[in-house]
């Protein structure tokens, strides 16, 4: 029996290649990107003093902007893009400390080096003022699920027709393979925008989570990032062959993105080699939307650059599968129309 | 060797108020080829788990190799299902060895049509050699006793005899071998039949006494189509056999009747009735009920 | 009149069909025969349109004029019977009171009607295969692809199978359906053996019978091994070219014979 097992082990190539693998990257990944402690937090000065204070800060707080002619509207207008993770407004006594609660970590390292200044610095925490760290981690558990049920439960979905043996059927018939993908997909678009209102709503309930920003282009975020799960849910499921395959392959995209997206360890404090993985990930770019929007009220417009990147992301995956599963559907079709028959096989008659 | 090798006495098995098996009485002996005919649903599948002992009678007995089917009488038992319980991704030699030492039986030798695929994985031949390995791992341990289901289903001509060729081999070296179809041209290489329906034995012995009284007439005419249409349309057992129509229990003036109405000469002849007519005319009756 | 001319496919290094010509015109049933491996399904998923040629034209309608029924379920398990048909004949563009009517002939045609609202999953075999049928002709396809319609499958479903599949060809469709069981193949009007992606023999069986070379022997004890087989008690015996030796039983040959006999003289001559 134990000879058995070990025999059809060693055939199954993907879940020997988890079981080797997987151990492998959580080590390195856990080894160069889990920390919670942000060495070094970018920070903006504004203000009559700036230069002079931007010189008396200790190594801790990387000068990234120096403004003398900034207000405080400014220095709010860069933690509201997330551009800085702590602001200093000079030109008051005692000078301004505005921190950015969103960046949960970056600021609870803020706040422990300004305590040190005493009564120099008043320290105020935007966004996020009691420092919870279910406020930002909810925006992107909001996200990590989208991503569940696209991913997986696609994937599985598509599979269970090449299994019993349907797809075949499909492939012979008039119907394109766009409306196959779409068929498929839509049901799950459904349920998971629902799913996605129901948590949003109760995380506000719950956990008293604000919803500063616009909600329409929260929503708008939150379809496109769909979309990129939903394609990537169709491309695993037109490299599998059994439903088993298709979970396992869907858990390696998911892992990664659990670790990697700035959901749990902050991207700012990892290892650089490992950082750049992160910003492969779609979930990071959504975390950067809903953090944004719901904690910071950010406006569309200043992020462009995550929308963007998903909507790429969308296309090219979508666009991806698309052909691949064209491939699946519709290999033998001759270019050359068939010589049409003519009435006489009209089917007459009881049929 | 013990005199009967399979035995079933009185059997009853009921599912909640469903009676799977009802009253079935029967018995297989070393050196005899049993075929188990039936419709899906009549109690095959149901009075075989009870023979090998995979569920309980409600009322009756079995006996395996002359006592209650434990695991002891198991070890002399081959048993090849549907899904013929093979392992996907192993290879051709792996997978006999993993059921030889199951039964704690010799590896057994690789005949010369299997010794191509030996390290083929199962899940890439074709159904023929994998129908042919699940027999071999079967046979591993010279069972006294074999049960197949639906041993050549899907397998080509040239295959299936030599399928049949290792079933008789065994039956001529004692072994006594139960086997279930659904294609009445094997039913014929059988020496005895039994038929079930509604889960009772309604019929056994050779082919003509599962036949049993069931007539059949053969309409000949050079209109096939026309004539099928009609008689079909006028609620007949019909089937096409060749060119020619073959009706049940039916009789002549009365099919003449239709096709006249219809305007199709044809000529009736009374022909024996098949096994498969046996059949319908059970379901048709069935249905009715 | 559809089929294929000189087909040719090749799947890596195995070709699966060498140069296969099978014509199946409209209002006639064209059997396939075979093992496993022999193409069957292969030349019937190229007329499909489901795999590419190496080689070769195909002769076929547009899928909106096309039917298909796979070797596999045919069905969608988790839909009922009547959901089932309800989603092919959308497909096709069948609507409204058209579509009542077709799904009310076609279950009743099937004896499916009691069955309309069960699950497909809880269909004995026998009826599942007949609504994959039923679903294949619900557009009435100028033609009919069946793949193994009836292997596994219980003698009275079969036989309501074989009468579907009567009734359609009586209509004016082009059917080619393959299938292991050579009684099948002798009722349809043409009959095709494969044997390693190549005809073995094609025509009515009258034919086939007709241009059968040699003599078949019934015997207990054959002379030569590797051309002999079981039937039944007893064995047959192909001679090929020289007549059999005297005193021994000839046999009018059926096509179980017929087949097996080619099926040898390809195996024993060594084909490439």
């Amino acid at each position: 029996m134990i000879v058995k097992e070990f025999r059809e082990l060693v055939r199954d190539r993907r879940t020997l290649g988890m079981l080797v693998v997987m151990p492998l990257l959580l080590l390195v990944i856990f080894g160069y990107a889990a920390n919670f402690y942000v060495s070094s937090l970018k920070t903006a000065v504004v203000g009559p003093q700036a230069s002079q204070v931007a010189k008396m800060l200790p190594s801790l707080f990387d000068v990234t902007v120096t403004e003398p002619s900034g207000t405080q509207a400014d220095a709010e207008t860069l933690l509201q893009d997330n551009k800085v993770d702590v602001a200093f407004v000079t030109g008051q006594t005692p000078a301004l400390a505005l921190v950015n609660g969103s960046n949960l970590f970056a600021a609870q390292s803020a706040v422990a080096a300004l305590n040190k200044a005493g009564n120099k610095v008043k320290t105020q925490v935007l966004y996020n003022p009691g420092l919870k760290t279910s406020w930002v981690m909810i925006p992107a558990i909001i996200g990590l699920i989208l991503t569940f049920i696209g991913t997986i439960v696609t994937s599985l979905g598509m599979v269970r027709e090449r299994e019993a043996g349907t797809l075949e059927q499909l492939a012979v018939m008039p119907i394109k393979p766009s409306q196959v993908i779409l068929g498929k997909i839509a049901p799950y678009f459904l349920v998971a925008s629902v799913d996605m209102i129901i948590v949003t709503v109760l995380a506000i309930v719950l956990f008293g989570v604000p919803f500063n920003g616009n909600p329409l282009a929260f929503a708008l975020g939150a379809g496109i990032f769909l979309f990129v799960v939903l394609g990537l849910g169709v491309f695993i499921s037109t490299i599998s062959q059994t439903a088993g395959q298709a979970i396992q392959t869907a858990f390696f995209f998911l892992l990664p993105q659990i670790l990697l997206s700035g959901m749990i360890f902050p991207l700012e404090a990892m290892a650089a080699g490992i950082r750049w993985i992160g910003y492969l990930l779609p979930l990071t770019y959504f975390i950067m939307i809903s953090r944004g929007i719901m904690l910071r009220g950010e406006p569309i417009a200043a992020l462009w650059l995550p929308f963007l990147v998903l909507t790429v992301m969308a296309v090219v995956i979508f666009t991806g599968a698309t052909l691949r599963f064209r491939r699946d559907l519709a290999p033998g079709r001759p270019a050359s129309p068939a010589r049409k028959q003519p009435a006489a096989a009209e089917t007459v008659g009881t049929a | 060797m013990t005199a009967v090798q399979l035995r079933a006495k009185h059997v009853t098995r009921r599912f909640g108020a469903f009676t799977a098996v009802d009253d079935v009485s029967m018995q297989v002996q070393p050196g005899e080829v049993v075929g188990l005919l039936g419709a899906n649903g009549a109690g095959k599948t149901t009075l075989i788990r009870m023979l090998l002992g995979l569920i309980a009678v409600t009322s009756g007995s079995v006996e395996l190799l002359g006592g209650p089917p434990d695991r002891e009488r198991r070890r002399r038992l081959g048993y090849v299902p549907q899904g013929l319980g093979l392992y996907g991704d192993l290879t051709v030699r792996e997978n006999l060895s993993f059921s030889a030492r199951a039964y704690g039986a010799a590896e057994p030798v690789l005949p010369p049509a299997l010794t191509a695929h030996a390290d083929v994985l199962a899940r890439e031949l074709p159904l023929g050699v994998q129908r042919q390995m699940a027999f071999l791992a079967a046979l591993a341990h010279s069972p006294e006793v074999l049960v197949l289901d639906e041993p050549t289903s899907g397998v080509d001509v040239l295959a299936s005899a030599a399928l049949w060729d290792t079933i008789r081999t065994q039956a001529e070296h004692g072994a006594g071998v139960l086997v279930t179809t659904h294609y009445m041209q094997e039913a014929q290489q059988c020496d005895r039949l039994l038929l079930m329906s509604n889960g009772q034995l309604v019929a056994q012995g050779s082919e003509a006494d599962i036949v049993g009284s069931t007539t059949a007439v053969a309409v000949h005419t050079s209109d096939w189509a026309q004539a099928f249409a009609a008689l079909n349309a006028a609620g007949a057992p019909v089937m096409l056999e060749g060119r020619a129509i073959r009706v049940a229990n039916a009789s002549p003036a009365e099919l003449q009747e239709v096709l006249n109405a219809a305007g199709i000469e044809a000529t009736m002849q009374p022909v024996p009735a098949t096994i498969e007519e046996r059949m319908l005319v059970l379901a048709r009756a069935a249905n009715a009920s | 009149m559809f089929g294929v001319r000189s087909a040719t496919v090749r799947f890596g290094h195995t070709l699966a069909l060498d140069d296969v010509t099978v014509e199946v015109p409209g209002g006639s049933v064209v059997a396939v025969v075979g093992g496993d491996g022999a193409g069957k399904s292969t030349l019937l998923r190229a007329l499909a349109g489901e795999v590419p040629l190496d080689g070769g034209t195909i002769e076929a309608p547009p899928k909106q004029r096309l039917g298909y029924l796979p070797a596999s379920a045919g069905s969608w398990a988790a839909l009922t019977v009547k959901q089932n048909i309800d989603f092919v004949a959308g497909i096709y563009g069948l609507a409204g009171e058209e579509l009542t009517a077709r799904r009310a002939e076609l279950l009743d045609r099937a004896s499916l009607t009691p069955a309309a609202g069960r699950l497909a999953a809880r269909l004995s075999g026998g009826m599942r295969r007949k609504l994959g049928f039923i679903m294949a002709i619900v557009h009435r396809p100028a033609l009919l692809i069946l793949d193994e319609p009836s292997t596994g499958v219980d003698p009275v479903s079969r036989i309501d199978l074989w009468r579907l599949v009567s009734e359609a060809a009586a209509s004016g469709a082009a059917v080619l359906m393959s299938t292991t069981y050579l009684d099948e193949a002798e009722r349809a009007a043409q009959l095709v053996v494969l044997d390693s992606g190549r005809i073995l023999v094609q025509g009515s069986y009258d034919q086939v019978r007709a241009g059968f070379a040699g003599v078949i022997t019934r015997t207990g004890d054959p002379v030569r091994a590797e051309w002999a087989w079981r039937r039944g008690r007893v064995r047959h015996e192909y001679w090929p070219g020289a007549g059999p030796p005297p005193g021994t039983t000839v046999v009018a040959p059926d096509l179980e014979d017929i087949v097996i006999a080619l099926s040898l003289v390809r195996r024993n001559e060594g084909s490439s």
